[in-house]
């Protein structure tokens, strides 16, 4: 049937466009890994599949990165339980506070969790290790810069994610279903073992799938912590292989695929364990269980709570700011000596200064921009009968199961070899940022655009309102809390982005979290925290503003 | 002469989902003032023909009229949009835009047709009295009661003076008290304003209380059309007496000819009784349905069949009592008026009127 030109044109361009791209780069990913001739001629002239091979020589690699997926996973599964189970089910006081600041691990991101815990934990230097030390012991307390101090912080850091998928599945269940048992009978304790464990077991099963396959490609912390000691995981070497001369990009971009391939095995394992083990969340509604009464026990669990919070968020902030304000970082209060000299360094202009204004630059514009055209790409996915779009969508969502360092990689490529001049400019960066977080912005939209009743548009277009009037009186002002979330989102995702901003930032075009990682290998780690600072009051502040709109406009959230 | 031609045309109407024949070849008209009701039980294609009709929807086949012109057309390849199709419709989760007050949502249709703000504006202040919510005009939509909405919503399809108003289940999310007055709000303001509706509801009471007429829809097709009595008195298919009240089906055979032009029909499981000869010819035998409320306890005249039965249940519902009577056919069901006591256990005789015995 004909449908409106005009709508129908913007529709296809749209979608052609960004489906382009997110395949681009992959093309070339999966290209390069395939060439085994000269690694810098293109197009390549052999292929060969001996990158993939070569990479089951490098065993220790593999089992390091299993070493630590494992760990962290476990850790952050046990993290997130816990919490899950303390804030949804126990009457403890407090909880809808602790529930809020569960939140801000998130948004703390795994770098400065990285920064912050080596500032406490490093060899000799940490702040802890000082304190310990101080007190007469001749050895340090725990090296943050080994295997088990990247699990830690990185479990610290997922944990907050976990937390959100198990709590959810603990509040999607209908408290009545334990009613019955209890009112049937049963003990409070074979109505835990009968009832609530099995309920609850398909949403722990599937966040802690979820959990190691963002292990598996998590950059920050391994990087920070792990390249000091020499100790590299897949992502690590990834980055080793491309940045290091010469650069071995079949081996990265075989590295990066594999990666990518397990991630999505992971991710759809995640998924079938969601829909298929799970009997909870079929209604879909959200119940608020009766909180257990749990007497004197509530003081225990409520250090156990906080205990989380302060490992996560309160003592890295701390370290960082103790050390930002001093010229060398010291726990001994008679050796202090403070300074304002590394927030001066960190802004100023001809050194790191232009960083942060490209942050903020990239930030708002990408989005600003994004915004409007995921808004319309999640209007044409969720509510319009295009015919292509339930593959679009899956294209879309790609991004969210590539590590975003992966595909760094391939934007590298796939933009150096155009004759389009944006290579080592803001643009190759705003182009990248658009489209990883395109999932990001789509998921966020998605909800609201779901959330608007599809008759509200109907009776728009009933009443006599063409397509470009009903969008904008009645779909677009509906869709704003959203599209202002969505804003913010991308904003705080922009600002602190780490994996595909290291290959694409060029010297003219530094952005702030690849920088404060090289002022932490090269320069000091007093500048570093300082920088570190400014990026978290940068989020914090975005954060901030997001929960007062979506607070005043109310129920709308993420 | 605009008298004789109807506002809605519908015309071997078809609409697919896919591999499934949501409508199919629905053909109806629907003359000018009259209001019509689509009644059916949930999936039986009555909103999707509304959505059609309103353009919401696209046909795969068939034609559409309004106003005498021509708004789809398989055959033509036409498909005219919903805005441009000039009717209004009031739908089931009410659709008030909850980002604007009261008089904003019902000043939509009017601004549309960018009509001069005096004009919006006494237009606007009509229909709210009409429905009465004038004191909240000013009032956010989002703080209103689901009565309220309702009359928002009715008072914004009205409020461009349409003469199609499309009605998609526009009560079934009210409580049962405040359904049966709007109810009759609404057909008191339908006869007064003289607008053409087109009515979907799967309340058969509520069919048969607003309707000049009823289409009963099943699987896609029409079951029967006629006056709300039409369809009560004379059900033309098992699927409509079953739908529409409450009535009992019995089956049995026609034996042959009784006195008074009626037809002499066997029940299965014994007795004999005189039912009413189809007029058309319609009826296949095997069946007929009684309704339960036209069945009486006691001899009351030589015309009618009196069967004798016990009272095997009787439960109280306030405004009647429903009897299950064990008779030589099975069990029956009967409505009295609360007035009429029996015990469950005591001997009685049913008797109903031949007319009532519609044969299937």
């Amino acid at each position: 049937m004909r449908m409106p030109s005009a709508q129908q044109w913007t529709m296809l361009v749209l979608l052609f466009v960004c489906s382009a791209l997110v395949l681009y780069p992959l093309g070339f990913l999966i290209t390069q890994s395939l060439n085994t001739g000269d690694p810098q001629v293109f197009p390549p002239e052999e292929f060969g599949l001996s990158n993939y091979f070569n990479l089951y020589e490098d065993v220790r690699i593999i089992s390091n990165t299993l070493l630590v997926a494992c760990i962290s996973t476990v850790l952050a599964v046990i993290f997130g339980f816990i919490q899950a189970w303390i804030l949804t089910r126990t009457a403890i006081p407090g909880r809808e506070r602790l529930e809020r600041l569960m939140e801000l691990p998130y948004y703390m991101t795994p770098l400065i969790g990285a920064l912050a815990w080596g500032v406490l934990l490093g060899p000799k230097t940490g702040l802890i290790n000082q304190l310990w030390r101080s007190i007469g012991f001749e050895s340090d307390l725990f090296d943050i810069y080994t295997p088990w101090g990247i699990a830690w912080v990185m479990a610290l850091f997922e944990g907050t994610v976990a937390f959100v998928m198990i709590s959810a599945s603990m509040k999607s269940m209908d408290p009545s279903l334990e009613e019955s048992s209890r009112v049937l009978g049963a003990s409070k304790l074979r109505t835990m073992l009968k009832i609530t464990l099995p309920l609850v077991t398909p949403g722990v099963l599937s966040a802690t799938i979820f959990v190691f396959a963002e292990m598996l490609g998590s950059f920050a912390a391994a990087f920070v912590l792990g390249i000091p000691g020499r100790f590299y995981v897949v992502t690590t070497s990834i980055w080793q292989a491309a940045l290091s001369w010469p650069p071995d990009y079949g081996r990265a971009a075989a590295m990066g695929l594999s990666l990518f391939i397990a991630m999505v095995v992971s991710l759809g394992a995640a998924r079938l364990v969601m829909r298929h083990g799970s009997y909870a969340t079929i209604t879909g509604k959200a119940f608020r269980p009766r909180p257990m009464d749990v007497g004197l026990m509530k003081w225990p669990l409520l250090s156990i709570a906080w205990g989380y919070i302060l490992f996560a968020v309160i003592l890295p902030l701390g370290a960082l700011t103790l050390t930002s304000f001093q010229t060398f970082a010291t726990v001994i209060i008679p050796q202090m000596k403070f300074t304002l000299a590394n927030y001066q360094t960190a802004l100023q202009m001809g050194s790191l200064g232009p960083a942060f204004i490209n942050s903020m630059i990239l930030g708002v514009s990408v989005a600003t921009i994004g915004v409007p055209i995921i808004g319309v790409l999640a209007w044409i996915i969720y509510r319009s009968n295009m015919p292509m779009r339930g593959p679009m969508e899956y294209i879309i969502m790609v991004p969210a199961a590539v590590p975003r360092l992966v595909f760094g990689l391939g934007l590298l490529w796939a933009w150096i070899n155009i004759p389009i001049p944006i290579y080592g400019t803001l643009w190759l960066l705003g182009i990248a940022y658009f489209t990883v977080f395109m999932p990001l912005g789509l998921r966020t939209m998605a909800g609201v655009v779901l959330q608007v009743d599809k008759s509200l548009e109907e009776c728009a277009r009933v009443c006599g309102a063409g397509w470009g009037y009903q969008m904008r009186t009645v779909t677009l002002p509906l869709l704003r809390p959203g599209l202002i979330a969505a804003w913010l989102l991308i904003f705080i995702s922009s600002v602190r982005e780490l994996g595909a901003s290291v290959f694409l930032m060029g010297p003219h075009s530094k952005v702030i979290a690849p920088s404060i990682v090289n002022s932490w290998l090269t320069a000091s780690s007093e500048l570093s925290a300082a920088m570190a600072l400014i990026q978290t009051v940068m989020v914090f502040v975005a954060v901030a503003i997001m929960f007062r709109v979506a607070r005043r406009v109310g129920g709308v959230h993420e | 002469m605009s008298q004789n031609i109807p506002r809605i045309e519908v015309k071997d109407l078809v609409v697919k989902y896919g591999n499934v024949t949501a409508v199919d070849r629905v053909s109806f008209n629907i003359g000018p003032g009259e209001l019509v009701t689509l009644l059916g039980p949930s999936g039986c294609g009555k909103t999707t023909t509304l959505r059609a009709i309103a353009g919401l929807e696209t046909p795969s086949d068939g034609t559409i009229r309004l106003n005498s012109q021509t708004m789809y057309s398989g055959a033509e390849r036409l498909n005219v949009p919903a805005e441009k199709r000039g009717v209004s419709m009031v739908f089931q989760s009410y659709a008030i835009w909850p980002h604007m007050t009261v008089f904003e949502n019902v000043a939509y249709g009017l601004r549309v047709r960018k009509l001069p703000q005096a004009e919006v504006k006494q237009n606007v202040d009509r229909v709210l009295d009409m429905v009465q919510m004038r004191q909240y005009a000013d009032r956010p939509s989002s703080k209103l009661s689901g009565g309220q909405q309702q009359r928002v919503a009715v008072a914004r399809a009205i409020a461009f003076s349409p003469n199609v108003v499309l009605f998609d289940e526009p009560l079934s999310n009210l409580d049962a008290k405040l359904r049966a007055e709007m109810r009759v709000e609404l057909r008191e303001l339908q006869r007064r304003l003289d607008i053409t509706s087109l009515y979907v509801t799967h309340d058969q009471e509520e069919a048969l209380a607003i309707s000049d007429r009823v289409i009963v829809m099943n699987g896609g097709q029409i079951e029967q059309l006629g006056s709300p009595e039409d369809i009560y008195d004379r059900p033309g298919s098992h699927f409509v007496a079953d739908f529409v009240g409450s009535a009992n089906m019995i089956p049995g055979k026609v034996t042959g000819d009784g006195p008074d032009g009626y037809l002499l029909y066997e029940m299965t499981g014994g007795a004999t009784v005189r039912i009413m000869r189809p007029a058309d010819g319609r009826g296949q035998g095997g069946t007929i349905a009684l309704r339960s409320a036209y069945i009486h306890f006691g001899q009351t005249s030589g015309r009618q069949n009196a069967v004798n039965g016990t009272i095997h249940r009787r439960m109280f519902h306030g405004d009647f009592i429903q009897y299950v009577v064990d008779w030589p056919a099975g069990q029956l069901i009967v409505r009295r008026p609360p007035t009429e006591m029996f015990e469950e256990g005591s001997g009685v005789t049913v008797s109903f009127a031949p007319e009532h015995c519609v044969l299937l």
